[in-house]
């Protein structure tokens, strides 16, 4: 069998689906003898006729040595006992032609036996995928082990052994020629965890430099240092993000590892169910984190299983249907942005939305005005929910309504997405669209109220920004219509039950995401941007919570926790808040003047005095602070709702200008009225207050009479 | 060398296993105020002691976690004990503390009013704690007599154990 292999390989032999199929067939049975040796410790025991399966491959092999000089290197395959010794010299002496006959009259009887041993065994074997990419086949036998323990036992008693059997007990796998010998060393995966978690490390340093850079910058405007400075600063951030991306890729693997075993799976599965199926795989050497790589093996078994199974039809169903008779499925991967596609398509009957509205009906899974309510591609995503399966009879390979699930569970486990598409008798597309790396991820960083939450950016589709009156109530959802799709809604604030603190404008911002194949639109009341975050668990206290999948700490050394969008999504639909309603709703819960406090900000206990005095008449409450870091700190607190604050800008300890900067950087604090009231009058000096965030400008002297009026036009009074 | 480390390590460890073992074993504890009352910890337990710093609120957890906080590039849960114990919250003044308590295999942060000072204590002046007094079960580790006051001690495993 050797022979045969390394003629293909070297290009002498055509690898035909006949040829194949004696070649598996024979490593099945070397691994049912395998099978044998280890558990009853010899090779007789059983009985297993290699004799048929030796001759042939023999022919195959000898057939064309005439022609051919035979190149001795190893296959790196399992333990091959090699049979076809003994009688190779029979065919070798005949012409070309005689040896083309031969193989076609021994192919035949071979295919006769074949058929009856199938009935008799019961276990349906070797299925026929024409011309299968045949590099992929062989690298690809030593993992199909499990799944050929059945393989065939003939009954009939042996005839007559080999010496293969016996060899194949101490023949362990001679690999790694010269030739292919690689400049590699293997590291165990705990020691590259421990490098990941550094580079996390490392990342937030880095983000926590650049922002205190930003912070100096603005400071120390035109400074010479600055230069230096930003120099280092960018040198350190770009050799981070290389040695990121280093450490990353040393835990990529090819995807190619999870394809391989797929064309055998397809080709058995094909002879299984009596189809002829042809299986197309490009883009194997795409990369991906390891981790992902092995979890991304069970779902596409049952991607592909289906699409086996339920999506292409029957010879003759295609050829009715004016489709060659070969169905193809198609395997893909490919690269984009920071997410690996992995595209199955299969050009079989396709998935019928109408069908799956009534099967979903028929299970009580929907009720009927769902159904009518519903999208094809809505209809699509029933597929994925547990125990709906479109077979009328369910089989070996599939149709128990579990896969689809599995699928949809792997893969948002991994933050991924997955897209249907199809069309009724011209086949499906199941698009998987995962992140290439889970430790490092980026986020888009958005603010509820006061709170900040990190969202997987792999799970973000988009952001819009709408304006209130385009959410609807259906049936105490809210919902958004966003082109042709009816997108439901939910705060952000409403599921982690953030505290209202102030009201957002006419507008707000929504965050389209998509998980699986479902999608939701989260309402936020600020997007702050697009961050690389490095994920750190919550620890054993706070495991578990739900809609949060951890935490991170930001460039500003805060702490800001990731969504956990699959049950952010979960959790939405228990949430019924009347979005538009509560929006509208204006909390004014201050009636009197004397509920409206006002701060007054400066360092002399006198003109604290005049300004309080020149309040009077408005008759509101009148707090003092005696420099900026006092202010601040009364506001932080939180103990009283100020409604506007009164800033002198000369001050010890933290000046106006930096208070009314300070003071601005709290999200709650934004319309907050800032009056500055000072001495300087110069234009720059006016310019640096509104820079600063002052809302209005009053020089000293000022009559108390402008002030109150000021202070009354500010607080709406 | 690596022997003897062990042996005091195990030594420690023991002290904070069981504080009493010996009738005249000295306890070394860190004493804090929370609300009226002196409480205490080992003082092995404690990984250290900082002032209060910014914390993110998290959300669907009982109202005594106030939420995590950075610890040098840990995320850490903060627990304010007053609210545990039933207390009423009050504000952040100058003397508040966060206690970071280390456990077996948990770390979190702990709000106390005040810290007073670490206490040498003789094992034989621990008595059990009074049944009747705490509703937070298995909180209380033991009564420590002072001359001047009582003090209750906490066992660190059961405060860093996830209770809800």
């Amino acid at each position: 069998m050797e022979d045969v292999l390394n003629k293909a390989r070297h290009g002498d032999l055509k690898l035909t689906p006949e040829v194949m199929d004696v070649v598996l067939e024979s490593i099945d049975l070397m691994k049912s003898l395998l099978h044998a040796i280890r558990d009853n410790g010899n090779d007789t025991s059983v009985g297993i006729d290699i004799t048929d399966i030796c001759r042939r491959l023999d022919i195959i092999s000898n057939g064309e040595t005439a022609k051919n000089i035979v190149v001795a290197e190893e296959v790196d395959e399992s333990p091959v006992p090699s049979a076809e010794e003994d009688d190779n010299t029979d065919y070798s002496k005949l012409s070309d032609k005689e040896v083309e006959d031969e193989i076609e009259r021994l192919l035949k009887m071979r295919k006769e036996e074949d058929r009856k041993r199938r009935e008799s065994s019961g276990s349906a074997k070797a299925a026929a995928v024409p011309t299968p990419s045949f590099e992929s086949l062989k690298d690809n036998h030593d993992n199909d082990g499990d799944s050929d323990d059945e393989a065939p036992k003939v009954v009939e008693p042996v005839t007559r052994r080999s010496v293969g059997g016996d060899t194949s007990n101490t023949a362990p796998a001679k690999k790694e020629s010269a030739s292919t010998m690689e400049q590699t060393i293997r590291v165990e995966v705990k020691r590259l965890d421990h490098l990941m978690n550094l580079i996390g490390e490392l990342v937030l340093g880095k983000n926590r430099l650049l922002k205190i850079y930003d912070d100096v910058e603005e400071r120390y405007e035109g400074e010479k240092f600055l230069e230096e400075l930003n120099q280092v600063v960018s040198s350190i951030s770009l050799v981070t993000t290389d040695l990121q991306i280093a450490v990353m890729k040393t835990r990529m693997l090819p995807i190619a590892k999870v394809f391989n075993k797929f064309p055998r799976m397809v080709r058995d599965l094909s002879r299984e169910l009596g189809k002829q199926i042809e299986l197309e795989i490009s883009g194997e050497e795409t990369e991906l984190d390891k981790s992902i790589v092995e979890e991304i093996g069970d779902p596409l078994v049952h991607i592909i299983r289906n699409s086996c199974d339920h999506g292409i039809e029957d010879g003759a169903t295609r050829r009715a249907n004016g489709k060659p008779e070969t169905g193809l499925i198609q395997l893909k991967a490919y690269n984009e942005g920071n997410h690996i596609v992995i595209e199955i398509t299969d050009d079989g009957k396709g998935l019928d939305p109408d069908l799956l509205r009534t099967k979903a009906i028929e299970k009580g899974m929907i009720t009927e005005r769902e159904a009518d309510a519903m999208s094809d591609k809505e209809a699509f995503a029933l597929i994925f929910r547990p125990s709906l399966s479109t077979a009328k009879v369910v089989t070996n390979v599939s149709g128990r309504g579990v896969g689809m699930d599995v699928v949809k569970t792997n893969i948002e486990k991994l933050n991924g997405i997955i897209d249907v598409d199809s069309e009724v008798g011209h086949g499906t597309v199941i698009k998987l669209k995962i992140p290439l790396t889970l430790a490092i991820i980026q986020a888009l960083l958005v603010g509820a109220q006061e709170e900040y939450y990190a969202i997987p950016l792999a799970s973000v589709l988009e952001t819009v920004r709408i304006p209130l009156d385009e959410i609807y109530t259906i049936e105490g959802k809210n919902v958004l219509r966003l082109r042709d799709e009816v997108l439901s809604l939910v705060r952000l604030s409403d599921i982690f039950g953030v505290k209202q603190v102030y009201e957002g404008g006419e507008h707000t911002y929504v965050v389209v995401i998509g998980l699986a194949e479902s999608k939701l639109g989260v309402v936020v009341d600020t997007l702050v941007g697009q961050e690389e975050i490095v994920i750190k668990s919550l620890g054993d206290y706070l495991q578990g919570i739900e809609g949060i999948a951890g935490a991170t700490i930001r460039g500003d050394g805060r702490v800001t926790l990731i969504v956990d969008v699959a049950a952010l999504m979960n959790l939405a639909k228990g949430i019924t808040v009347d979005i538009r309603a509560s929006a509208e709703a204006v909390v004014k819960t201050k009636t009197v003047p004397s509920d409206y406090i006002v701060l007054a900000v400066d360092d002399s206990a006198m003109d604290r005095n005049i300004m309080k005095k020149s309040m009077e008449p408005i008759g509101v409450k009148v707090l003092e602070a005696s420099n900026g870091q006092e202010a601040l700190n009364m506001l932080k607190s939180a103990e009283y709702s100020i409604d506007a604050v009164l800033i002198d800008i000369e001050m010890p300890r933290m000046d106006g200008y930096t208070l009314a900067g300070e003071i601005r950087k709290y999200s709650k604090y934004k319309n907050l009225p800032l009056i500055a009231v000072t001495s300087r009058t110069s234009k720059s000096d006016r310019l640096r207050g509104v820079e600063s965030g002052m809302s209005e400008y009053i020089t000293k002297p000022y009559s108390p009479e402008y002030l109150e009026s000021v202070v009354r036009k500010n607080i709406k009074l | 060398m690596n022997d003897k480390l062990n042996q005091i390590l195990q030594k420690q460890q023991q002290q904070v296993d069981e504080p009493h073992k010996k009738e005249d074993d000295i306890i070394q504890l860190v004493g804090f105020i929370i609300g009226q009352e002196e409480y205490a910890v080992p003082i092995l337990s404690i990984q250290e002691i900082i002032k209060p710093i910014e914390y993110t609120r998290v959300p669907s957890v009982p109202d005594y976690i106030l939420g995590v906080f950075n610890l040098r590039g840990s995320v850490i849960p903060l627990i304010d004990l007053r609210r545990k114990f039933k207390m009423d919250p009050v504000k952040v003044t100058e003397d508040t503390r966060y206690i970071v308590m280390k456990g077996k295999d948990n770390t979190a942060g702990f709000v106390i009013d005040r810290l007073t000072e670490a206490i040498r204590i003789k094992s034989s002046r621990i008595g059990p704690p009074p049944e009747t007094i705490h509703a937070e079960k298995g909180l209380v580790y033991g009564i420590g007599m002072r001359e001047e006051n009582i003090l209750t001690i906490l066992k660190v495993e059961q405060l860093l154990k996830r209770d809800f």
